[in-house]
């Protein structure tokens, strides 16, 4: 539904996105994500047409932006991150002017603003000034404009960015009910958000796709790995266990974590990312340790990261790449000049 | 031309709805009553009438009131067009949905025209009161108010133009007033330099002295008409390709 590929975009001398290459299947909800300033925005505008990009090529529905901008314009229903509005327009009007524009017949157009009044739950402030509207109603005006002529594309740039927790609530289950009839685009930088809509999250940072997966592919990402085991036994068992374990693995740098936990002994295991064995033979190899020396396994799962573990790690400035350093440098001496 | 009708009734309703349309218009049809007020007053004191000064071509031709009020009404009736659009954001809603960017130009264009004309309307009454109390040529008032819409119409692309190159509405007020004033002393510049020269002939095919006085002597020559159509076209043509150079922001 969206193919983007080595997407540019250069302000000036300032690159905001740098080679930018995914791609979002038909009826996908998809979370972007990326801390502010990352290129998300940018991503956004180019997708649903407001900027030209300076290299690449970006598809909606198979239309490039570029050649066909008007056929691919009508395919997108965008939200901006600020949601600009008319202030003094009525809801309704503005609802009906933007279906209008976006080219729904005259026969449905009051049936669509209809729809998308109740979807929005505008209903309330149908013939209100939009100059007057909280900040929860505008957003929710923005987003009954990006559904008003149905278009099988949603691009929202975060829907629920300055909305009070009910709020939030309120817009997550708008979104969730678009699953399978639309395909859904929409980044933030929160991470319960995807966590909560999407199936999938493309991760950028400064301009550039750091990650790209299913949230149980991201959460596995997290470099540093372990395990995690519930034993029913005496901790000495568990410590001859362990003896077993060290000498059939590679060498724990950090040393394992015993404590009683309801009744029974958890242990945790973990390895920094350099030394981490694959996990599916160490928890063999513990497993098999532990019930040897006859204490009663319980449970034993790999730790999985969380998404902020992810998110955080993903994202945090990295090191530079020497020839990357040196690029920046550059650019940043022709800003100068 | 997509999107070209419902933009231009958002405009119009957009100019209606807040009290800026409505001051202008008070402002305008203020100033032009006291106007005429006065040159009717000062025509029937008079006892022998000059030849060649009927009321008609005086309201329009020989007063610095027309282009005091075009250059105090134009700038503000434009100034909001683009640059509010683009200092609120909402220019991305615009510029997202699918609509062609002459339609947007356009209907912004034609409807601060429309508001012009409105504006202008009212002030035919006064044909009406001339005419009850004397003879009136009717081809000399068609010909008054040609040159009233062209010369507007001209002014008002160049303001458009000035609103979609900033994002500020008083930069833009002040850039198209100075647009308007500067093509203003180029007419005065007729009066200044000396006949013959290449100057004369510039500041006279410029001025929108001698175009309004032609006009409201009942002369519509087709320099005139070319003149200001061009004035009117080419910012209207620079216009759509600032707006479209917005995407390379």
């Amino acid at each position: 539904m969206i193919v983007v590929q080595d997407l540019v975009k250069r302000y000036g001398a300032r690159l905001a996105v740098r080679g930018l290459s995914f791609s979002v299947e038909k009826g996908e909800i998809v979370g972007f994500l990326g801390p502010n300033g990352a290129g998300k925005s940018t991503t956004l505008r180019v997708v649903a047409g407001y900027l030209a990009p300076t290299s690449g090529t970006v598809k909606v529905a198979g239309i490039d932006v570029e050649a066909d901008s008007l056929a691919a314009r009508e395919r997108v229903g965008y939200m901006p991150e600020t949601v600009p509005l008319y202030p003094e327009m009525r809801v309704v009007e503005y609802l009906d002017f933007r279906a209008e524009l976006k080219g729904v017949a005259r026969s449905k157009r009051s049936g669509r603003v209809d729809d998308v009044l109740h979807k929005a739950r505008l209903v309330e402030v149908a013939n209100v000034v939009i100059g007057s509207l909280s900040k929860g109603y505008r957003q929710r005006v923005g987003l009954a404009d990006a559904l008003v002529a149905d278009p099988p594309l949603l691009v929202l740039d975060e829907p629920t960015a300055g909305l009070d927790p009910n709020q939030i609530r309120e817009v997550r289950e708008v979104i969730a009910g678009l699953r399978g009839t639309h395909t859904v685009l929409l980044s933030t930088h929160i991470l319960s958000e995807v966590e909560a809509s999407c199936g999938r999250a493309v991760v950028i940072a400064k301009g550039k796709l750091v990650a790209e997966g299913t949230l149980e592919e991201l959460g596995e990402l997290r470099r540093a790995s372990g395990l995690r085991a519930l034993v029913d036994g005496a901790s000495a068992d568990v410590e001859r266990a362990l003896a077993t374990v060290r000498s059939s693995l590679p060498k724990m740098t950090n040393e394992p974590v015993i404590s009683a936990k309801e009744g029974l002994v958890e242990v945790v295991l973990s390895w920094d990312d350099a030394s981490s064995p694959r996990l599916r033979d160490a928890q063999k190899i513990v497993a098999k340790a532990l019930v040897d020396v006859g204490s009663g396994l319980v449970e034993i799962a790999p730790l999985r990261g969380r998404l902020e573990d992810v998110f955080a790690e993903l994202t945090r400035a990295p090191k530079a790449l020497p020839d990357e350093a040196e690029a920046e440098a550059e650019a940043e001496r022709e800003g100068e000049s | 031309m997509r999107g070209f009708w419902p933009l231009f009734k958002r405009e119009l309703f957009a100019f209606f709805v807040t009290p800026l349309a409505w001051v202008l218009v008070c402002v305008f049809l203020l100033v032009q009553g006291l106007h005429f007020f006065v040159l009717v007053e000062q025509l029937s004191a008079q006892v022998v009438a000059g030849g060649d000064m009927s009321p008609v071509s005086a309201f329009f031709g020989n007063t610095v009131l027309l282009y005091l009020i075009l250059f105090l009404l134009v700038p503000a009736m434009t100034m909001r067009l683009f640059a509010e659009e683009r200092r609120s954001g909402t220019a991305e809603g615009l510029l997202t949905a699918p609509v062609s960017t002459a339609a947007v130009v356009l209907a912004k264009y034609l409807s601060v025209l429309v508001v012009y004309v409105i504006m202008w309307a009212p002030t035919s009454l006064y044909l009406v009161i001339l005419r009850r109390t004397g003879a009136l040529d009717l081809h000399v008032a068609l010909a008054s108010y040609l040159g009233v819409l062209l010369v507007g119409a001209a002014y008002l692309s160049l303001g458009l133009l000035m609103s979609a190159m900033t994002k500020s509405q008083f930069l833009s007020l002040v850039l198209t007033a100075m647009v308007i004033l500067v093509l203003f002393l180029l007419g005065v510049g007729e009066l200044v330099a000396r006949p013959g020269t290449t100057i004369h002939a510039v500041c006279t095919h410029v001025s929108v002295w001698a175009a309004m006085s032609d006009f409201s002597s009942g002369i519509v020559d087709s320099r005139r008409l070319v003149f200001y159509g061009t004035l009117t076209v080419v910012p209207l043509y620079f216009t759509v390709r600032v707006v479209d150079a917005w995407r390379w922001g």
